[in-house]
């Protein structure tokens, strides 16, 4: 439970974070939603664009867990915890999309008629 | 072993009122205000169980009347729609409100801790706000009846459930409260399985029961909020119409079954594993004879929990699921059969050169283990995709989930009420009725339900109100055994709950069973011990004596006496050295993680702490 | 929702149990947990088992989130634009600094701070609460522009993203009125016509005219005389006792001041009396004030005499009149481009304004009919910003192509009036928007979805934000009153480890609705 940080202490019956932890992380997120804003305004291309977003927000999250949430300092079985949450939600999308993802736009009706495009136009590249 | 035997008695003069006489003497109104107020896991499982048998006998009522309509072609009683709004309540109220709850919520709360050695749950105030959960869901899914029935079948699907007039809004509320109360029920079994072990119980000194609810915790905490979010998009679809699974709006009704049975399979889990926990610990005791593959059948638990969330698609293979789809969820659903196999065979073992007891519950654990079989093997045939498409929605898929859901976990159900009744109500029930009621289901459970497999593999489609004549014969089958089903299991409950006064006062141990709620005085009182525990080693029956018929007790050896150390009664898996020992009764087979001879575990060495 | 350990020791209600080996818990410590460290590991593990189960529950939206953006990117980077970045990056750092205060309670709590607690909380509430009026703003404004979920989302906006007019402003033959805005205006309705998307020809005739606004004070009318409200005002006041007056057309308003007149009017909307023994006569009087010596000689009594204020005799009000009408006949070619509409230059060029056209304005279109909506435009203007003593009313009606049904709307008059609040000026498109609007072509359909799952998703983040709201007002409480200790702090660190999972699911939501490029 006990840190190795030199910044933390701990006290009674918990890890206590840091003043320097507390504002750092907050000022770090922060200044990574201004990122994030930023980048958006930038044209990487459209699949680009979303992986910064996410990995962004990846790295949001990560900070708000480890250090908001104290889970770097905390019982390895909450990491465990959390993470099974993440990785059963992962298996509710990736398994979801596998059927999804193989959707043919085909009138049941009349399955020898050409596939049926999505109605309205694809976006422009960018 | 134990040549040299010394009584230890159990049965000393218990001090404290038991939990069922705390306010033995008090005015009528605070009496019934400690039931409706009370934080004691006990009593609220015993309100859990009110509950449930409650809606058992409206879930059988409603299987009676469905079986009825269906003993002629045609009209017989009632008109479709009736008949449809039947067999969705037969459905809703059985699943939701009877399988789901009836070991984990009722037995489990009201057993598991004291297996556990611990005096409550870890958040008792928790546990009651879902028992009222559970109750507020419950009327109001009963409540759809006043409002006209819900007409839906039990698994809500749109885009008929966004269309009906009948009122779903009213049943998904109810689900929805439904599935807050299992999801705080799991989440307070798994902090309490975690933190309330008493020292020298780790992990592998469970009960497998304990195991099983553990599996079932994990399942309820992680699958049913997917089922919250799903009948809370459906109710905002109804009167929103927000169009997330309606097609004329741009949704997806597909997506609906993937939520749907995102939780729906794990609850399939949900409800058949604390059965198999239950069965683990009737079928070794009843046996006298340690469980064959303690490991085994604990780690299938868990991993019949984990596929659990992976083969959700084999209930959509005919609902225009992708064929990519299909074959993954088909594959993926012939490993359950390895975990549900594993456990079958330990039983079977287990049974293997046993000396067995043909109590009432070992009638019902065996007729467990042959209707469990039939059902795991036809759901082979079932995940088996070219077979599906024939036997989809029809009477085999219906039989297959019965002898699953019913002859499996309500037959686990009733054989762990009788086993565990005589703990919790301090009664002995009656042993012929038991007997010949557990027979008396399990043959009307059969006729029932295998005449079901004959008409579903001929095409006899599930749901209908009419039928080609041909299928006759069956349903008059059919529902003859429903009556004698429903007759044995209606005389079961009223035997049951006449032993309150009729039955002969139960002992401690009155099948001479090795865990730890054995060892607490029947019933317990409110913390459930009145003395430090000993942990013994689980499912080994040499120190236990049959005194006199269903009267067990302990005779430890004397070189192995367990030394108690005085201080709290209440001992959990910490590094506090003034905690209870666990002893370890046979130096020859030390259970993990104690010291082999027997004294006291150091506090250096937390066990429980280990391995989380 | 949160569970945590409970400050009181209860001893579970009853009052059987007392045993001596417990006689050493401190009074927050419940009965069955052996002390503050068995307590707290408890309720820690308890609330991280719950932000499971609340990763879970959300993950669901997720799902379907991903799901239709899979399939449908075209819906996602079309619909966005209805998003404003700003709120959405002001509440994304609203909520982080609430986060940071949160944990920095739970510091405060450990150290025994108590101000330093209050403070904390005082301030995460003060930010979920300013979370809460951003997403208010939010929603409000959507739904007055009718950017609903599912059913409901039937805006009209043209491709661009540009907002347009909104729906119901139907043409089926009702006038239209617009400002100005800018130095051009543009009145126009909208009508839902099934029709080739690539050849708008939509034909509709206008009758459309320049009107001029006069404002001043209300007419002094003497006796005698006739005085016609349709032509020489229709708000006057008569002043004077026991005068004979008499008013032809339709009167607005007619304020008399005085004792003993007699007034002969046709209709008017309003006649307010102050004074006494005073005459009405005429056909209809909508609505009349004064006192119960006024004789009243009305075919249909407009009810009881309300009693005269002030206001009611107000000589000195402003008011607005349509004085000179200009009719429009020059009809404007197509397209606009033509006589140089773009960015103020050229606004005279070939001396076609003021003009009208019929214009294809393509909208969204989320109707199961798919109709699409064109729109009936009059552009008039010579690009000086005016104030707004002009006005255009246009009445259009359109006509049905041979090919099709007669006049598939008539049942769909409605009565709305262009100008007033409800209706947003069009806002001429820029060349970019323009340039845009082209690569985007008509919106694409089921664009509801898109708000479908935003506001699924932020609704169900807005209830936990509200849920926060509460739980934190109840910290807030026990930290007023010192409940908190430094082996105690365990509901204060799970409300903001709840909080903190609100926070974190934000974190998500904000780029995945708002950051769409």
């Amino acid at each position: 439970m006990a840190s190795t940080d030199h910044h933390d202490e701990h006290h009674g019956i918990s890890h206590v974070a840091s003043i320097p932890v507390l504002v750092g992380t907050g000022g770090t997120l922060l200044l990574l939603t201004l990122v994030t804003v930023l980048a958006t305004k930038v044209d990487f291309g459209a699949s680009i664009n979303l992986g910064i977003a996410m990995a962004i927000a990846v790295v949001k999250a990560s900070l708000v867990i480890l250090f908001f949430m104290h889970l770097k300092y905390d019982k390895i079985f909450h990491t465990v915890v959390f993470l099974s949450a993440i990785l059963a939600a992962a298996l509710f999308v990736g398994f979801t999309l596998m059927d999804t993802g193989q959707y043919q736009h085909t009138n049941i009706w009349d399955p020898d008629s050409p596939p049926v495009a999505p109605v309205g136009p694809r976006p422009t590249a960018g | 072993m134990a040549t040299t035997t010394k009584q230890v008695r159990d049965d000393g003069p218990v001090n404290e009122p038991n939990f069922l006489e705390t306010y033995k003497g008090k005015p009528l109104k605070t009496r019934i205000l400690s039931w409706m107020l009370t934080l004691d896991h006990k009593r609220i499982g015993m309100m859990y169980l009110f509950g449930i048998l409650t809606s058992l006998i409206i879930g059988g009522a409603f299987a009676l009347l469905v079986r009825t309509e269906l003993w002629a072609p045609g009209q017989t009683i009632v008109a479709q729609d009736t008949y449809n709004k039947f067999f969705t309540l037969h459905g809703a109220v059985m699943v939701f409100l009877v399988i789901i709850p009836g070991i984990p919520a009722a037995l489990g709360n009201i057993i598991m801790p004291i297996q556990l050695g611990a005096p409550d749950v870890a958040f008792p105030k928790l546990n009651l706000a879902s028992f009222y959960l559970w109750t507020s869901g419950a009327l109001l899914l009963v409540g759809a009846v006043p409002f006209g029935g819900l007409d839906t079948g039990w698994t809500l699907y749109t885009p008929y459930s966004i269309e009906t007039k009948t009122p779903v809004l009213v049943a998904t509320s109810g689900v929805f409260l439904l599935g807050f109360s299992s999801i705080f029920t799991g989440l307070n079994f798994l902090v309490t399985i975690h933190k309330f072990r008493p020292q020298g119980m780790g992990w592998f000194q469970l009960p497998l029961n304990v195991w099983a609810i553990y599996a079932t915790a994990i399942m309820q905490v992680l699958a049913t909020p997917v089922l919250g979010i799903t009948v809370l998009l459906l109710s905002v679809e109804r009167f929103g119409h927000i169009g997330i699974f309606d097609p004329n709006l741009g949704g997806d009704p597909v997506l609906f079954q993937h939520f749907f049975w995102f939780y729906s399979h794990p609850a399939v889990y949900i409800m058949i594993i604390p059965g198999m926990g239950v069965i683990s610990e009737m079928i070794s005791t009843f046996s006298r004879k340690s469980i064959f593959g303690y490991r085994f059948i604990a780690y299938s638990s868990i991993s019949l929990a984990l596929l659990s969330f992976l083969v959700w698609g084999h209930h959509m293979f005919v609902s225009g699921q992708s064929r990519l789809a299909n074959m993954v969820f088909s594959a993926l659903t012939f490993t359950v059969g390895i975990p549900s196999a594993i456990k079958v065979f330990n039983w079977v073992a287990t049974l293997y050169k046993g000396d067995i007891r043909l109590k009432t519950p070992m009638l019902y654990t065996l007729s467990f283990v042959l209707l469990f079989t039939i059902g795991g093997l036809t759901g082979l045939f079932l995940g088996v995709l070219a077979i599906d498409v024939h036997l989809h929605d029809t009477y085999f898929v219906v039989a297959h989930f019965h002898y699953v859901m019913m002859g499996s976990t309500l037959v686990a159900f009733l054989g762990a009420l009788h086993y565990w009744w005589p703990k919790f109500t301090g009664r002995m029930y009656n042993e012929s009725i038991g007997r010949v009621c557990a027979i008396g289901v399990f043959f009307g459970f059969n006729l029932t339900f295998l005449p079901q497999f004959v008409m579903g593999s001929q095409g006899m489609p599930r749901r209908y109100w009419d039928y080609d004549p041909r299928y006759e014969i069956y349903h008059q089958l059919s529902t003859i055994g429903a009556f004698v089903l429903g007759i044995s299991m209606f005389v079961t409950v009223m035997s049951l709950i006449a032993s309150f006064w009729t039955g002969k006062r139960a002992p401690r141990n009155p099948w001479g069973a090795s865990s730890l709620e054995w060892q607490a005085p029947t019933p317990p009182p409110l913390y459930n011990f009145e003395k430090p525990v000993v942990v013994h080693e689980l499912y080994n029956y040499d120190d236990l004596v049959e005194v006199e018929e269903d009267v067990w007790e302990r005779r430890a050896p004397i070189d192995a006496e367990p030394a108690e150390v005085p201080g709290d009664a209440h001992a959990h898996a910490k590094d506090k050295p003034a905690h209870a020992v666990a002893v370890a009764d046979d130096p020859t087979k030390p259970a993990a993680g104690l010291s082999s001879t027997g004294g006291p575990v150091p506090p250096t060495v937390p066990p429980g702490e280990e391995e989380e | 929702m949160t569970e945590k350990p409970h400050d009181s020791h209860e001893g579970h209600g009853h009052d059987a149990h007392a045993d001596a080996g417990h006689g050493h818990h401190p009074p927050f410590i419940q009965h069955h947990y052996d002390d503050a460290q068995h307590q707290f590991d408890s309720g820690k593990l308890g609330i991280w088992l719950f932000l499971a189960q609340e990763v879970l529950f959300f993950s669901a939206l997720f799902v379907a989130y991903i799901l239709y953006r899979y399939h449908h990117p075209e819906i996602y980077s079309y619909a966005h634009k209805y998003l404003d970045v700003k709120y959405g990056a002001i509440n994304t750092a609203v909520l982080i600094f609430s986060s940071l205060t949160a944990a920095w309670a739970v510091r405060a709590a450990q150290l025994r701070q108590r101000k330093l607690l209050i403070a904390c909380i005082a301030v995460t509430i003060l930010c979920a609460l300013g979370f809460l009026g951003i997403k208010y703003i939010e929603y409000s404004h959507k739904y007055h522009e009718q950017i609903l979920f599912g059913r409901y989302f039937d805006p009209c906006v043209s491709s661009g993203g540009v907002p347009l007019l909104t729906k119901s402003n139907h043409c089926a033959g009702h006038k239209s009125t617009v400002q100005w805005k800018d130095g051009s205006a543009t009145a126009g309705c909208y009508q839902d016509i099934d029709q080739d998307l690539s050849k708008p020809d939509v034909q509709a005739d206008c009758q459309v005219e320049e009107v001029r606004i006069e404002r001043g004070k209300p007419q002094r009318v003497s006796a005698g005389a006739p005085h016609d409200c349709a032509k020489s005002g229709s708000v006057v006041v008569v002043k004077g006792d026991g005068g004979a007056y008499t008013f032809t057309g339709a009167c607005d308003e007619i304020m008399v001041v005085g004792n003993g007149n007699t007034i002969q009017l046709d209709t008017a909307k309003k006649v307010a009396v102050k004074g006494q023994n005073n005459t009405i006569r005429g056909k209809a009087v909508d609505a009349l004030a004064g006192d119960n010596t006024t004789k009243r000689e009305l075919p249909k009594d407009p009810g009881s005499l309300t009693a005269v204020t002030p206001a009611d005799v107000d000589e000195n009000k402003e008011v607005v009149r349509e004085a000179d009408k200009k009719p429009i006949t020059e009809r404007c070619p197509d397209p606009l481009a033509a006589i140089g509409h773009g960015g103020g230059h050229g606004a005279h060029a070939g001396g076609k304004y003021p003009c009208w056209r019929v214009a294809y304005q393509p909208a969204v279109c989320v109707k199961k009919s798919r109709k699409d909506q064109h729109g009936v435009i009059v552009e008039y203007g010579d690009h000086k910003v005016r104030d707004d003593s002009v006005r255009i009313n246009a009445t259009c009606k359109p006509t049905p192509k041979a090919t099709e049904p007669a006049d598939p709307f008539a049942d769909t008059v409605r009565t709305t009036k262009l100008g007033e609040k409800e209706l947003r000026p069009f806002h001429r498109p820029t060349t970019h928007e323009e340039h845009e609007r082209e690569a985007a072509g008509p919106p694409p359909e089921n664009t509801n979805m898109f708000f479908t799952i935003y506001f699924a998703m932020t609704g169900l983040h807005g209830i936990h934000v509200l849920v926060g709201v509460l739980v934190f007002l109840w910290l807030l409480v026990r930290s007023i009153k010192g409940h908190f200790r430094p082996d105690y702090f365990g509901p204060i660190d799970f409300a903001a480890l709840y909080w903190h999972i609100v926070d974190l699911i934000w974190i998500f939501l904000f780029p995945l609705l708002y950051l769409i490029h």
